[in-house]
């Protein structure tokens, strides 16, 4: 019940300070290990998850007004990103795997192949006077692909 | 606009942006659909106006059994929001007096003050947004932008430090758009063009229909506050 307090404190009594500052960005990228390979740690490459389309017209815009579930999850796992690097909890890491695992069984079936399991890494992207610098700031467990989702 | 009017005319708005964020978890994970079905059910009935004050009762509990189940806000500060508006619906219900459901409300008028105005305050106290750098990094590097075009923008500095202080002596100066009933419907009106602009470059639809949400508000509080006489 406390914990349910602090977390609602922030909605009742807001701080309303959006985009302050630019932080660095997290991005989310994951890869597929086969069974072979999970001890020894080899991996396939390291894939963006849900990479951002090149271009969308403003009628797509217009239609994420109203039907926009795949950037609001994604945004969500930004939030769990973020969680992770500020203070890493199962339940942040549990459900960045859990989404994974449910966008390539749905989408990207081809993708998995023989990949028996599945581990996602987290980089942050900053920048240092006028470049871009990537870092590697967290690799999450292994996962098996065929985990079930908890109901 | 009157405080019946206001009243009904948020249930209805908030009805519909949870009726909206609903219906896109249905193909989600059988444990979200469990808290969004019923949400969306309720979301409805908010919308016609059927038992109004259960009905907000149970969808602040459901927002609370979500924070529970994603250990914090599903979208930051869109969830934030939803919580205040519906916080603020329910002490409007329960309060004993007219004078208290009038302070409820209120509160809910000057919260969405705050959010414009202390979101200008925190860029401009900032070099990096006084400058326009730190609008050139949101679509340069940071997660937000829909598309990799969009990325291009960063490059259009002069462009962004216009918008970067457009935005900013905007929220800077909406409690002072309240003083005339016109200056108020065109800052509404700049505000909502703003948040469909983030919707669209940013992806953020949610903050644009929750922020219109509490719109009502607003137009109430200055009529019965600031506009009197």
């Amino acid at each position: 019940m406390r914990h349910i307090l602090k977390l609602l404190l922030p909605a009742v009594i807001p701080s309303w300070r959006f985009f302050d500052v630019i932080a660095p960005s997290p991005r989310l990228q994951f890869a597929l290990l086969h069974s072979a390979t999970v001890s020894s740690g080899e991996k396939s490459e390291w894939r963006e998850f849900r990479p951002r389309p090149a271009h969308l017209s403003f009628l797509q815009m217009l239609g994420r007004m109203f039907w926009n579930p795949e950037r609001n999850e994604s945004l969500f796992l930004i939030s769990c990103a973020e969680r992770i690097l500020q203070q890493p909890t199962q339940h942040s890491e549990d459900e960045i795997l859990k989404r994974i695992i449910a966008e390539l069984k749905a989408n990207h079936a081809g993708l998995t192949g023989n990949a028996t399991h599945l581990q996602f890494r987290l980089l942050l992207v900053q920048r240092q006077d006028s470049r871009l610098q990537q870092q590697i700031v967290f690799h999450s467990r292994i996962q098996p692909l065929s985990a079930q989702e908890k109901t | 606009m009157n405080f019946d009017d206001a009243v009904r005319l948020t249930e209805i708005l908030l009805g519909f942006a949870f009726a909206q964020q609903s219906i896109e978890h249905f193909t989600r994970f059988a444990n979200e659909r469990h808290l969004f079905i019923p949400r969306f059910v309720l979301a409805i009935l908010l919308m016609i106006g059927f038992q109004t004050t259960w009905v907000a009762i149970l969808l602040f509990l459901l927002g609370l059994a979500m924070l529970h189940r994603f250990q914090g806000p599903y979208n930051g500060g869109s969830d934030r929001m939803s919580l205040l508006i519906l916080f603020c619906l329910c002490l409007v219900y329960i309060a004993p007096t007219q004078r208290w459901q009038e302070m409820a409300f209120g509160y809910l008028a000057l919260q969405l003050v705050f959010s414009y105005f202390f979101s200008g305050w925190v860029k401009i106290i900032n070099p990096e947004w006084r400058s326009g750098r730190a609008l050139c990094d949101v679509f340069q590097f940071s997660t937000y932008p829909v598309s990799e075009s969009l990325r291009q923008w960063s490059k259009s500095s002069r462009i962004l430090f216009v918008m970067a202080w457009g935005v900013m002596i905007f929220e800077l100066i909406f409690p002072l758009l309240l003083l005339s009933r016109i200056s108020l419907i065109i800052a509404l009106i700049i505000a909502a063009s703003f948040h469909f602009a983030n919707a669209c470059l940013f992806g953020l639809n949610r903050f644009f229909w929750i922020w219109i949400a509490a719109y009502p508000s607003i137009l109430w509080f200055q009529s019965r506050f600031i506009m009197v006489g």
